[in-house]
């Protein structure tokens, strides 16, 4: 029973983690706290939504659409919308992400409507059996999904020539606006590097909470809290806290009752802030936003 | 030779001492207008009922903005003011809320006495969270509280004392033991909306104030001027989270009904904080602007229905990039041009003084 409350709190915690990551890499290359990545994510479940049930697309066809959908996304919103203010206070870049918020909140409600849909792929129930603990096959899938991307983002940003790029502006824009990187261009890459994370999230999630405009809200809060984990700066701290998120809220759910599995993310927040507020795995540095 | 005079030493020369008068009475007129022209507000504020064609659901319209506006004053005073950006004044504007109509359903306490009571307990939650999140700041804080108002959203869906989302109905209100009505209302928010900007105008003009700001500007600095860190973030905190306790008092009285349908969501939270950054968080003035958009903006295109949204935020990001400081930066320059010049125009007829020209600052408008 334990086993098995642990291995689906997996399941979910993948999916909050990779939005974590896509929070932190946006975080630390633009100090903008994006409160519309969830939005990016659940527009991509509605064009999945759409394109599976319409037009009877293949599921990795739409995957792939979507995808590209979603980081053409975080791209126009980093021209149209972060660009102007990209030397503003962290404030006004985060209001701004709200005004974007409002703007795919409104524009799915309008279009699609403010009721809960059923996505069309079910989720696949079968249970699997792994070292004594029962999972269902969606969840295996998903774990799955989100390691293989993990590692894919590992690779691009240790091995990569832009991912490198990434990395050094992270650490200091000025100094690898010197070197010659385009600064612009790679913050633009990490704006669609985060539409390119809320499309798998958004496709991948969508059969367990379905689709609405606000299914992502809980997600999103709950990927902010995994990234403060990390102090706002660390993947491989986000990560952890995410998965031990899912792995607390599966466990409050099965031992405390259904009720309790959202105030389980911000008990921990508040409790890890107030204890320590530089993150678990945090890094000291560039507290001085 | 020692020199004395401290405030000129600086410059190097010594202005005569008629100038420093003229300079300083003008600042004196400056804020005497600011006062008369506060008061013109509020006098035409009250006076608007009696304009022919006024219906009581205009009068609920307007408490509904002055309730948007009162709670956009207490982010002001943490956001704007004391640099601490929060996410979660919708908990805030929930306890006061819930407090209220809690103790009227039980106990049928007057309306008077819930304001003091929401304000009181929305104050001590404040402080609370004041403790709790002592060593965050920025983008950290701005987390923590939004998780603070998912916390508060879940435990009045879930505990049963708040009813859920079945909701608690109220009797009509009293205040000081009349029945009220629409307009009645009205103007009892439109009292609380004064107290709280006279209450305001103050702090920032005394001690605390100049305390809290310049926390916001450099906390080490403040801390080595002998401003008490600890002391003052957690009053800011209990001050801010008690105004937009009385807004949310306000708000459960004003339809009779409250549930975890509309206070266990964070749209509140996002709406104030919107408020204030639209109208401008470090200005007086800037909740006045802010509320009105807030309310008036889905009210006049209700039937575009989610449409609105769009619109809203488009209207958002427009104001973030053309005037990041806020509307009422904007609306209030011409009147701050001018008095820079008035200013500046009987600096030069005196003769030099050193730079005391800091009337343009962000509270006078």
């Amino acid at each position: 029973m334990l086993g098995q409350q642990i291995l689906s709190g997996l399941a979910t915690g993948s999916l909050y983690a990779l939005t974590a990551i896509a929070v932190v890499t946006v975080f630390r290359n633009t100090r903008t706290i994006n409160l519309a990545q969830g939005d990016f994510a659940m527009i991509g479940a509605f064009i999945a939504m759409i394109l599976l049930k319409r037009f009877g697309l293949n599921y990795y066809a739409t995957i792939a659409l979507v995808v590209g959908c979603c980081m053409l996304l975080g791209v126009v919103v980093e021209r149209v919308v972060m660009r102007p203010i990209a030397k503003a206070d962290w404030l006004i870049l985060m209001a701004a992400t709200l005004g974007v918020y409002y703007i795919l909140h409104g524009l799915a409600g309008w279009l699609w409507g403010r009721g809960t849909k059923a996505f069309p792929v079910p989720f696949d129930p079968t249970p699997v059996h792994i070292m004594g603990a029962v999972i269902s096959k969606g969840h295996l899938a998903n774990i799955g999904w989100a390691l293989a991307i993990g590692c894919a983002i590992y690779y691009f940003l240790k091995h990569t020539r832009h991912g490198i790029a990434m990395r050094a502006v992270t650490d200091d824009p000025d100094t690898a606006e010197l070197l010659g990187i385009p600064v612009k261009r790679i913050v633009m890459l990490t704006w669609a590097m985060a539409g390119l994370l809320a499309g798998f999230v958004g496709v991948l999630i969508a059969p367990i909470i379905y689709v609405s405009p606000q299914m992502m809200d809980q997600v999103l809060v709950k990927g902010y809290v995994a990234a403060v984990f990390g102090g706002l700066y660390s993947i491989p701290g986000a990560v952890i806290g995410a998965l031990m998120i899912g792995v607390a809220e599966n466990l409050a759910g099965g031992y405390l009752g259904s009720h309790y599995k959202t105030a389980t993310a911000f008990a921990m927040i508040v409790a890890l802030l107030a204890l320590r507020p530089q993150g678990l795995i945090g890094i000291q540095k560039r507290r001085e936003i | 030779m020692l020199k004395t005079d401290n405030t000129l030493a600086i410059a190097g020369r010594t202005a005569p001492a008629s100038a420093r008068e003229s300079v300083k009475s003008l600042k004196a007129r400056f804020a005497r207008e600011n006062w008369i022209m506060g008061i013109l507000l509020f006098v035409c504020l009250a006076a608007a009922p009696i304009l022919p064609g006024v219906k009581g659901w205009m009068a609920t319209e307007a408490s509904l903005v002055i309730i948007y506006i009162i709670a956009a004053q207490g982010v002001s005073i943490l956001t704007g003011y004391t640099g601490l950006v929060s996410v979660g004044h919708g908990g805030f504007l929930a306890a006061g809320a819930y407090t209220s109509a809690l103790f009227t359903e039980h106990y049928g306490i007057d309306m008077s006495v819930g304001l003091v009571l929401g304000a009181i307990f929305a104050g001590a939650i404040g402080q609370i969270m004041g403790l709790v999140f002592l060593r965050l700041s920025g983008a950290f804080m701005a987390i923590g509280t939004l998780g603070f108002a998912f916390f508060v959203g879940t435990i009045v869906n879930n505990v049963p004392l708040f009813e859920g989302r079945d909701g608690i109905s109220l009797d009509h209100n009293h205040f000081f033991g009349f029945e009220i009505g629409d307009f009645g209302f009205y103007y009892v928010s439109l009292g609380v909306l004064a107290l709280v900007t006279v209450f305001i105008y103050m702090l920032l003009n005394s001690g605390v104030g100049r305390a809290f700001k310049a926390l916001r500007d450099s906390e080490k600095a403040a801390e080595a001027s002998g401003v008490h860190r600890v002391r003052y973030r957690i009053l800011a905190f209990t001050v801010s989270a008690a105004i937009t306790g009385l807004a949310g008092v306000l708000n459960a009285h004003i339809v009779n009904y409250i549930s975890a349908e509309v206070y266990g969501d964070i749209w509140y939270s996002v709406d104030i904080l919107v408020a204030a950054i639209i109208g401008g968080s470090a200005m007086l003035m800037g909740p006045f602007v802010g509320g009105l958009f807030v309310v008036m903006v889905p009210f006049y295109l209700e039937t575009l229905a989610d449409f609105s949204f769009v619109l809203k935020g488009v209207v958002l990001i427009l104001v973030l990039i053309f005037a990041p400081s806020g509307v009422a930066e904007l609306i209030g320059r011409p009147l701050r041009n001018y008095r820079q010049k008035l200013l500046r125009a009987v600096q030069a007829s005196q003769g030099p003084t050193a730079a005391e020209s800091d009337i343009g600052g962000r509270r006078n408008v």
